[in-house]
């Protein structure tokens, strides 16, 4: 293997104090799937921070990990081992309902399949998180939502009537009704055409660029590119990291990384 | 949340509306076998009936009583089962709806409130609809039992406000008992699980399942072993319930028996295939089907047999307990006239009274109504092999307990009142064997009952021919005395007035609740069809024609149904064991009879119930264009 580190790597960004000021950050994380012989190391031993107010990219070969490890930044997954902290709070050993307050208040998710309640409007769908908080949104609040997604004019159709992309653009809207302080993204774009996804990747850059924190999973070099900074993960480990790179400087690296 | 109810509802209403029926139907039924308990419980004795018309409306209004509190028992046990379980399956069959309100924040307690809150809106909704039901209900039973004489003409189940406080009591606190346990699993579905659609991701087996699967089937192995020792009534009872306890401890161990014979299953080409794959994949769904089905099959198999194979067993025991040729059927002690006659070698006349039998003194006493035996001790032992106890009544103003074993064992003293003569308290000093036909609750002699009762009561006389007898004239003489059959025609005569009773109790108490069972069935193929469309759409997508994909599910629910028929089968095959103990332990004769008609009506009429409404659930379920499911998730 080719050593492919550009910048010395410990565990934080440039411009962060290690310890502080880290949205989520991760201590010697490590996640086991099954036991014996068939055990599987999806995360092992990853240190990691993510940075307040910063949109970074996780890449990597197809099960290396990413997935699991941002289930376990956002609480979604129990760890083996290790800590996890979001902002001041350890979360490792988060109770359930803790936990589901996290979801609710803290952090915002976005997958790759959409998820949203095919019984309920576009504009229902936003609402949930609030309403899940014992909240009853003002309407104002939750068309703004999806405004900001250029969705204000569908706020009364169900999931099935909208196009993928602006079904991804509508769990965008609910994740971020309740102003989280981090974005998980696992794959926002994956299920998107290349015009869908741009608009995806656009409404995301605005978000950050008003220092929304955001963590996004992605096999494309070129959503990759438009973040902060790259993580990559290979074999549950982090392999390597860029700031500040080129869409094709992020396809090099992934191609070596997967050689 | 309110909203989001009501959302789900406009998309998911087959579910809801299910669950409301089941509450609907399960209210009404309770509340009418109440009703009708009631009402045949305080029927008055209209005034100025002669003794014998007095015996016979209070013998069929006691039945009417007996039959009613069975109906309401089996009326509550199908409720509380089919409630709970439709309930449980409804909130699985929404899984990963609500693993994807747990993704954006619900908690445990949320997710509760949600699902409680639905479940009282529906126990209402359902108690609501179920109480006019109820009233109708009532009418359908009431006329039963008028149609069966155990009641007057006009006879109806009366209304009484309180009810309306009890209905509502049955159907929220079912619906609450049924989604506790469901609301309490959905609180800890983990949030991850909407990520992954790999349709059934909980595990089936369940500790409540497991738990209410063995604790049911000790309780029901048990009672197999205690039947023997219950008596004719007793015995019934405890068999009967020997096959409920087992049906529920099936059901719930369903999930481990179904993809064993989904294995059995010839599988051939794709159609095959995909049936028994969902069968495999659909654990969940197979076991909701195959529960009413096994709970059904057992319930009505094990009644029937039960109550088919103690008539037989009766009738067996009746042959072999009676000696002679004849039977005259007169009134009063004809038995001096019979004996007279050229050609009769003895003769057993036996006169039937209305007995009450009572314990006890002052304000502490109990009654009991029955029948009683006025006999020559000595030509009774003669006519009844094995009764040969009756000879204690020789010792003069004593009784002897007799095979109805009604009135108290020997030892004890109870206060006699026959016909319209209260003979003071007798002494109770042997007892004949009980026999599991029922018969008289006491034996008597003519000394101890005034003559004038004995001479316009009805009697009959066991004749046995002396071996020179000219038969037809003995025949003449008798029939000039009242009407004379011989011993096995009089037995056969008995024993199909015996059957008419067994068809009849059947009818009212497993009839409105077979029915319900056949809703719950129904329901779960609704209810286990619902979220299906996608998956449908996936198979035609893979080149299925709309056609082979309700092939496979017309397959599956045969299957289904074959294995709810063979648990059925299990069930009840435990109160086929209490009634071969039963008799065997009563009659000497273990006895078993199945009704094969019934088990094939059964059969046949579930297979189509079953087909017909999966196909009708799968073909609406393949209505739209495949492709237009693929995009929603949920
Ligand atoms: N629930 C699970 N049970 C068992 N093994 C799992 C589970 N989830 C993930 N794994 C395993 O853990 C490893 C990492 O999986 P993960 O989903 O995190 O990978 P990934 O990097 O997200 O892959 P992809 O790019 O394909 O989404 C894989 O080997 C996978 O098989
Ligand atoms: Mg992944």
């Amino acid at each position: 293997m080719v050593p492919v580190t550009t910048t010395t790597f410990a565990g934080s960004f440039p411009g962060t104090a290690p310890g502080t000021a880290a949205a989520v950050a991760l201590h010697g994380v490590t996640r086991t799937y099954g036991r014996g012989p068939t055990a599987v190391r999806a995360v092992d031993g990853v240190d990691l921070e993510f940075p307040r107010g910063a949109w970074t990219a996780v890449m990597g070969p197809s099960g290396s990990g990413k997935s699991t490890l941002l289930h376990c930044a956002a609480g979604l997954e129990r760890v083996d081992g290790g800590r996890v902290r979001l902002g001041d709070t350890d979360i490792t050993a988060a109770s359930d309902d803790e936990l589901a307050a996290l979801r609710r208040e803290r952090i915002g998710f976005v997958f790759q399949g959409y998820h949203l309640i095919g019984a309920l409007t576009a504009e229902q769908n936003v609402a949930l998180p609030l309403r899940l908080a014992g909240r009853r949104p003002p309407r104002a609040e939750v068309r703004a939502a999806l405004s900001m997604v250029g969705l204000g004019d569908r706020a009364r159709h169900r999931p099935r009537e909208l196009s993928g992309g602006q079904q991804q653009r509508v769990a965008i809207a609910r994740a971020m009704v309740t102003r989280p302080e981090v974005l998980f993204a696992d794959e926002p774009t994956g299920a998107l055409d290349s015009a869908s996804a741009r608009t995806v990747l656009d409404l995301l850059a605005a978000m950050a660029a008003r220092g929304q924190t955001i963590v996004m999973v992605t096999h494309d070099p070129a959503a990759a590119a438009r973040a902060g900074a790259v993580v990559f993960l290979r074999d549950g480990r982090v392999a390597d990291r860029l700031v500040g790179a080129s869409a094709h400087d992020v396809a090099d690296r992934l191609v070596r990384l997967e050689a | 949340m309110l909203g989001l109810s009501r959302a789900t509802f406009r998309q998911r209403w087959p579910l809801f509306v299910g669950a409301a029926l089941t509450v609907c139907i399960g209210v009404a039924l309770v509340q009418s076998s109440l009703l009708v308990l009631i009402s045949a419980a305080t029927l008055p004795v209209p005034a100025g009936l002669a003794p014998a018309a007095r015996a016979a409306f209070v013998e069929g209004s006691t039945t009417a009583v007996t039959l009613s509190a069975l109906t309401l028992a089996f009326s509550a046990f199908l409720a509380v089962f089919i409630v709970s379980s439709t309930f449980a399956f409804t909130v699985a069959q929404r899984r990963p709806e609500l693993a994807l309100l747990r993704l954006v924040g619900a908690g445990r307690g949320a997710m509760r409130r949600l699902l409680v809150g639905e479940a009282v809106l529906l126990a209402i909704i359902g108690t609501a609809a179920g109480i006019p039901v109820g009233l109708a209900a009532t009418r359908f039973q009431s006329g039963l039992l008028v149609g069966l004489g155990m009641v007057p003409d006009g006879f109806n189940g009366e209304w009484r406000s309180w009810i309306l406080g009890v209905s509502a009591g049955v159907g929220i606190g079912v619906s609450l008992a049924g989604v506790l346990v469901a609301a309490r699993r959905a609180g800890r579905v983990r949030p991850l699980e909407a990520l992954r659609d790999t349709g059934d991701s909980a595990r089936v087996m369940t500790a409540t399942r497991w738990v209410a699967g063995l604790l049911f089937l000790a309780g029901g192995i048990a009672l197999v072993i205690l039947t023997p020792i219950g008596g004719a009534a007793g015995g019934q009872a405890l068999g009967g319930n020997a096959a409920l306890c087992l049906a529920v401890a099936l059901s719930a161990l369903s999930p481990l028996l179904v993809p064993v014979v989904a294995r059995l299953i010839p599988v051939r080409g794709p159609v095959g295939e995909l049936a028994v794959a969902a069968l495999g994949d659909g654990v969940r769904r197979s076991a909701a089907t195959a529960a009413p089905v096994i709970v059904l099959v057992g319930l009505v198999l094990a009644q029937a047999t039960m109550l088919t194979s103690t008539t037989a067993a009766g009738a067996a025991e009746q042959r072999r307990a009676t000696a002679g040729d004849l039977v005259l059927d007169a009134t009063g002690p004809v038995g001096g006239d019979v004996t007279d006659l050229p050609g009769v070698a003895w003769a057993s006349t036996e006169v039937v009274l209305p007995l009450t039998v009572s314990w006890g003194s002052g304000d502490d006493v109990e009654r009991e109504d029955g029948q009683a035996l006025v006999v020559d001790p000595a030509a009774y032992a003669t006519a009844h092999p094995g009764r040969e106890a009756v000879e204690a009544l020789r010792g003069g103003r004593v009784a002897v307990a007799g095979p109805g074993a009604g009135a108290g064992s020997p030892g004890d003293t109870v206060g006699v009142l026959v016909g319209g003569s209260d003979l003071g308290p007798l002494p109770i000093v042997a007892g004949v064997p009980d026999a599991i036909g029922g018969g008289a609750d006491l034996l008597l002699t003519a000394d101890a009952v005034p003559a004038a009762e004995l001479a316009a009561a009805p009697s009959r006389t066991v004749v046995a021919l002396a071996p020179d007898a000219d038969r037809d004239r003995v025949l003449a003489a008798l029939a000039a005395l009242g009407t004379v059959s011989t011993v096995p025609d009089w037995i056969a005569a008995d024993t199909a007035a015996r059957e008419t009773t067994t068809v009849a109790v059947f009818t009212v108490i497993m009839g409105l609740g077979g029915l319900y069972a056949l809703i719950g069935v129904v329901n779960a193929v609704v209810v286990g069809a619902a979220p299906r469309p996608a998956e449908f759409a996936t198979a035609r997508l893979s080149g299925l024609t709309r056609r082979q994909v309700l092939r496979a599910a017309l397959l599956e629910s045969a299957a289904v149904t074959t294995v709810g028929l063979l648990l059925g089968g299990l069930a009840a095959g435990g109160s086929f064991i209490a009634v071969l103990a039963l008799t065997a332990t009563m009659t000497g004769v273990a006895t078993l009879a199945v009704p094969w008609a019934l088990i094939g009506l059964l059969a046949g009429g579930l297979y189509l119930v079953t087909a017909v409404t999966s196909a009708l659930a799968t073909w609406s379920g393949t209505r739209r264009a495949p492709v237009s499911l693929l995009g929603a998730t949920t």
